[in-house]
């Protein structure tokens, strides 16, 4: 498994469904600053 | 969670958020969404966790997770809710992690999860509107 990104690093891909299966890519976000949040478990 | 509350906030700053996921979206839907019918931000759902694994977050050590009260906090929620806790279901040992991306696709922010600890909303916004005013 790699290393998580650092700062200054290029972002990794990120492009996965939606909650409703539509294709959604991060670089679709692009322009502005992002917050990516990977979440644990629902709860 | 208040998801809501965040992405509010996010915005009020200029930025936007993308929330990813990998249990079910049923069961997204009926707990950490509950209540929120137009969502104003992608929430992805990456089911099979190669997203996860690509940013380099992992699984805890079962000690950091089975020692942490937070943990029976969730687990009570869950059941309050009417959910079944059963193998194969939820998964408390996948980590998560933030990440501020700026305009031009590079990391400016990388804060992976080593345990069930997440960094306050001030300091990510914070990180965020640097992001934004480095572009300018």
């Amino acid at each position: 498994m790699p290393s998580p990104p650092r700062p200054g690093d290029p972002v990794p891909d990120l492009t996965l469904p939606d909650l409703d299966g539509h294709v959604t890519s991060l670089r679709d976000l692009a322009g502005r600053p992002v917050l990516v949040s990977f979440l644990r478990h629902a709860g | 969670m208040k998801v809501r509350d965040r992405y509010d906030r996010w915005a009020a700053a200029g930025a936007s958020a993308c929330f990813v996921v990998f249990d079910d979206p049923a069961l997204v839907r009926r707990t950490m969404l509950r209540g929120l019918d137009d969502l104003p931000f992608p929430v992805l759902v990456d089911r099979d966790r190669e997203s996860y694994a690509r940013w380099g977050l992992a699984r805890a050590p079962w000690w950091k997770i089975w020692l942490d009260p937070n943990v029976y906090k969730v687990y009570g929620r869950l059941l309050r809710a009417g959910e079944r806790l059963s193998v194969g279901g939820v998964d408390v040992l996948q980590l998560g992690g933030d990440f501020i991306v700026g305009p031009d696709l590079r990391i400016t922010y990388s804060r992976p999860q080593q345990r069930d600890d997440r960094p306050p909303a001030g300091e990510l916004l914070h990180h965020a509107r640097e992001a934004g005013h480095d572009h300018d």
